[in-house]
Formats: structure tokens, C-alpha cells, sequence
């Protein structure tokens, strides 16, 4: 038994360090191909958000503005975190740079209920009229 | 052989066709992209719900004959007042539905009340086949 294992190891192609590492270029070649394919590139959230589980199955529509907000009420616009008093100026300067007719509200789990709806609220009052409510799959 | 040129003995010579190209810096590359690719994309199931906003509590003229659901802060439910379970609205309303189809529900959360018991309610009446929904602030 002994005897045999060298011969088992010699039967291996012979080729220097380049070629036997070809097949981990492949895998890795193939891994990237499925991140860059199945992965959907996003830009981080500026604060933890976990929206609510639903057993909705409306679609992840992108909405052209995106409201974020967090668990104790923190709000961010299009990625960028603003202060509560100056959400409507903040609302009304995006819509004058890019108009929009659709919103999407990425709200926590544990935001106020009644806060989100103000927020609803008043980004119908600026004139959008479509509002989205992110969920996250799963059971509620 | 004279016929052939320089580039057929390039081709056929493994050693100097290596030392142009080598496979460590390729394989840097592609290891590196794969790192970013695997730690950039995000595979969360996002889904959404449509949302009407709020209706002002001042004009309550719509409301007449809506059935009323309040969620508490502590995710309890009342059903026109009677403290209640999700089971049992559903299994109340569905028989409601069958002869009025256009029952209107209206959904009044209380001031502390997280979003997800309200989101869980909405689900609930989805199933159910609710198809005027409605919000109105609570606790003021």
C-alpha cells in the first residue's frame, strides 16, 4: 500500500504551478459571473432600515424617489439623511430637480405607524400620487 | 523552415508566450472583483405594498357605514371597538364582503403603534379580499 501512493501522486498531468491552477481561475471566473448577475447592485442604506414582513407580492418597483425611515424616526431622502423640519423644502426641491409621480417608502418594522402615514401624507400633498410601501417576503 | 515567420515559432513556444502574459496579476484582478461583487450586491426579497394615503380625520363624511379597526401599541386590535384577534376579523369580514363587495375599512392606528402589526392587519384584509382601504390618524 505503501508502495503505491507515490505512483498515485505522479499520475497527476505533468505542468508547472500555472496550469494546475486553472480549474480555481474557473471557479472563480464562475463566481464572479453569478455575483455580477444574480446581485443587484445598491447603495447602502445612511442607517439600518428593516422593513416589515408581508405576504404582499406587489413588485420591488423603483420608485424614482426613495424615503427612508428608521426605527426612531430618522429620515433620509434619496440616500441622504434630512433633518424632519426641512422634509417638505427637501420634497420640493427634488421634485423641482427631477419630477416624480411615484414614491417608494422603505420605512423600519418598528417606525411609528402614524408617522409613516404623515409621511404619506404629506408626499401626496407634493404631488405624487403613487406610494409604495417596502416589505420585506415572508410570513407576518 | 523559411517559409515561417517569427510569429509561428511565438505561438508554438510555451515558455516566452508566459512571460508576456502572466496569470498572477489576471488572477489578482479577478479575485479582487469577485470580493467586491460578493460584498456589493444585495439579494434581499423586496416586495411592496400599494398605499392609499391618509384621509384628514376632519372630513369624516366618507366614513359613514366603514367598518372601523384600531390597532394598539401593543399590536392589539379593536374591531368597532371590541377588542379582537386577526383571525377573527378575517372570519367576521368575509361574510360581510360577500354582500356588501364594496365594504370600505378603515384602519386607525394609535399613536405608538409600530408598523408591522399594521402591515400584518393589511395583509389580513388582502386575504380577505378588501378592496377600499383606508387610513386614518389615531391619537390626536
Amino acid at each position: 500500500m505503501r508502495a503505491r501512493m507515490p505512483s498515485l501522486h505522479r499520475r497527476r498531468p505533468p505542468g508547472n504551478g500555472d496550469e494546475r491552477i486553472l480549474p480555481l481561475i474557473n471557479v472563480v471566473f464562475l463566481l464572479l459571473i453569478f455575483f455580477m448577475l444574480a446581485g443587484r447592485l445598491a447603495a447602502s442604506d445612511p442607517f439600518e432600515v428593516e422593513p416589515p414582513a408581508s405576504a404582499s407580492d406587489g413588485p420591488a418597483a423603483d420608485g424614482e424617489l426613495e424615503l427612508l425611515i428608521g426605527p426612531d424616526g430618522e429620515l433620509a431622502l434619496d440616500g441622504m439623511v434630512i433633518e424632519r423640519k426641512g422634509l417638505d423644502e427637501a420634497i420640493a426641491l427634488r421634485l423641482a430637480e427631477a419630477p416624480a409621480v411615484k414614491a417608494r417608502i422603505k420605512a423600519d418594522s418598528g417606525a411609528a405607524a402614524v408617522d409613516v402615514l404623515d409621511m404619506l401624507e404629506r408626499l401626496n400633498a407634493a404631488g405624487i400620487e403613487e406610494l409604495l410601501l417596502v416589505t420585506r417576503a415572508g410570513a407576518s | 523552415m523559411p517559409a515561417s515567420g517569427p510569429h509561428p515559432a511565438l505561438a508554438s513556444d510555451p515558455a516566452r508566450r508566459r512571460s508576456l502574459v502572466g496569470l498572477t496579476p489576471l488572477i489578482d484582478v479577478v479575485f479582487i472583483l469577485l470580493v467586491f461583487f460578493m460584498l456589493a450586491s444585495s439579494f434581499a426579497d423586496w416586495r411592496t405594498i400599494r398605499l392609499k394615503p391618509p384621509v384628514p380625520t376632519a372630513g369624516g363624511g366618507g366614513l359613514a357605514g366603514a367598518m372601523l379597526i384600531e390597532v394598539d401599541a401593543d399590536g392589539g386590535l379593536r374591531l368597532s371597538g371590541v377588542p379582537t384577534t386577526l383571525e377573527e376579523i378575517g372570519a367576521r369580514i368575509e361574510p360581510l364582503l360577500g354582500r356588501r363587495p364594496d365594504l370600505r375599512v378603515v384602519v386607525k392606528p394609535a399613536a405608538d403603534t409600530p408598523l408591522q402589526p399594521v402591515v400584518s392587519l393589511l395583509d389580513r384584509l388582502n386575504a380577505a379580499g378588501v378592496t377600499d382601504m383606508t387610513f386614518i390618524h389615531g391619537g390626536d
